[in-house]
């Protein structure tokens, strides 16, 4: 909080509270969750930028993917982003949501996350330190103050890309895909 | 007359401001006893402000009305508390009033909540209702030992005989007081008894729908509980006040000592805390009952 901020909050009250106050949801997948707890606790104090983690999706507007995410995450990580109101944040964490890192070879992991869903910023590092995770958030600041962060805007309007993308991925479903792949595309790729 | 409108608008303003305060309050002094910065003192603030302006989602005409219901129920509350000379409401029923309008605050979220159809709302809910039972009792003989002991059922004639330093707590009836301090952190739902809102076991419980407004309408409700809860405290046994200012100070003692509690206790289970509810603060409330048909 700044006193030369005050002129803003009077102006744009909803968009600096989504700034000051990113809940992020309990969520971890692989091992980039391992700097989550140094950040929240004593070590380097996140409260104090409004960050907390909170327990359920309906709460919480920012979306950390920390770390690998293998198709039987995924799932549950599209079910909880589309639970979130809006509007809502994703930021991936680490190298391995960016072009799979490591596991780049791997048949059971995602190279690029943001094929299935929208992200608004990237910290790379395997593992990113604490500090890395603060730029970030001062990062997406300045984006929400640009109203740069839009991710959830671009979900709704390239649903389709994003829902093809998972259904092919995730192969043989319990129910009709909603956008089904015709036989000429899926031999090409 | 016009004094009157401004005390009614006034009065729920200034419990909804206290609240918040606390609430910031009580994060700060958490974050300092774990070493920490802490966030700003009006975080809880900036919070509300950011849930208004985000999508809810409803699950129903009740899910809604159960919150009203729970907030305009509090709101009916404060109204009836003498707060530092201003009291908008002075009937000469009002302890009893109080007493019966306390329960549409769990009850109004019981009604939201069920709603919503998540498992960890029926595990919270019946959380709360069983913890409510536990703390009802010996709530219910305290305050039959305080209308006993003073012979009316007025809080603002318990709050205006206490005057001069006659508080309750120094009178024949402590033992009262000292039940009443030891069933306040489960009417707070702070860290002893939080088994209401465990966000590691439940999923922080009845909240696990609400999202957006809803949210935000519930962390008034909790602001204006925290309130009525102290300052129903300040007014039985500790005298009230003579103005706004020391009641504020009495308030803003026993929640600091409530936040020391809290962030030095772990989670009790709920059969535990309805053990230790039923057993000491009963007591305790049954001695002070007897001891004033004796005084008296």
């Amino acid at each position: 909080m700044d006193r030369k901020n005050i002129l803003k909050w009077l102006k744009e009250p909803g968009k600096m509270g989504h700034k000051y106050s990113l809940w992020a949801v309990y969520f971890c997948t692989g091992c980039g969750i391992i700097e989550i707890p140094p950040t929240i606790t004593s070590q380097w104090d996140a409260e104090r930028f409004g960050v907390i983690p909170v327990a359920t999706p309906r709460q919480a507007n920012l979306f950390m993917i920390t770390g690998y995410v293998s198709v039987k995450t995924l799932k549950a990580i599209i079910r909880t982003y589309e639970q979130m109101p809006e509007p809502k944040y994703t930021v991936a964490f680490g190298s391995c949501p960016i072009n799979g890192g490591m596991y780049w070879d791997s048949y059971n992991t995602i190279k690029h996350i943001d094929k299935y869903i929208p992200i608004d910023g990237w910290i790379a590092g395997c593992m990113p330190r604490p500090e890395a995770i603060f730029i970030g958030v001062t990062k997406l600041w300045m984006m929400i103050d640009k109203g740069a962060a839009t991710g959830y805007i671009r979900y709704r309007k390239n649903y389709k890309f994003y829902r093809r993308n998972q259904e092919k991925l995730f192969g043989k479903l319990p129910w009709p895909p909603l956008y089904p792949v015709d036989e000429k595309e899926n031999k090409n790729g | 007359m016009v004094i009157k409108i401004i005390e009614f608008i006034f009065s729920p303003f200034l419990a909804f401001i206290i609240g918040v305060f606390f609430l910031g309050l009580f994060r700060k002094i958490v974050a300092r006893i774990h070493q920490r910065y802490g966030p700003p003192i009006i975080q809880p603030l900036l919070d509300v402000i950011k849930l208004f302006h985000q999508k809810g989602f409803s699950h129903g005409a009740l899910f809604d009305l159960g919150l009203i219901l729970s907030l305009a129920g509090s709101i009916v509350v404060v109204l009836f508390i003498p707060f530092g000379g201003i009291c908008p409401l002075k009937s000469s029923g009002g302890l009893l009033v109080i007493l019966y309008t306390m329960l549409f605050l769990p009850l109004g979220i019981a009604l939201s909540g069920g709603e919503g159809a998540n498992p960890n709302i029926s595990i919270g809910i019946s959380r709360k209702l069983i913890l409510c039972l536990g703390y009802e009792v010996p709530f219910l003989l305290i305050l039959l030992s305080t209308m006993s002991f003073y012979r009316t059922i007025s809080i603002v004639d318990i709050v205006n005989s206490q005057k001069n330093f006659h508080w309750t707590l120094f009178s024949p009836l402590f033992l009262s007081g000292i039940a009443y301090f030891m069933i306040l952190p489960a009417m707070l739902g702070m860290r002893p008894f939080d088994i209401v809102s465990a966000p590691q076991e439940i999923s922080s419980g009845p909240a696990v729908e609400y999202g957006g407004k809803y949210l935000g309408l519930f962390h008034i409700q909790h602001s204006f509980s925290i309130f009525i809860m102290i300052a129903l405290f300040v007014d039985l046994f500790l005298g009230g006040g003579e103005n706004i200012f020391y009641f504020f100070l009495k308030m803003l003692t026993i929640f600091f000592i409530m936040v020391l509690i809290h962030s030095v206790f772990p989670r009790l289970r709920l059969e535990q805390a309805l053990r230790y509810l039923w057993k000491w603060p009963t007591i305790f409330a049954f001695l002070g009952v007897i001891i004033s048909k004796v005084v008296r």
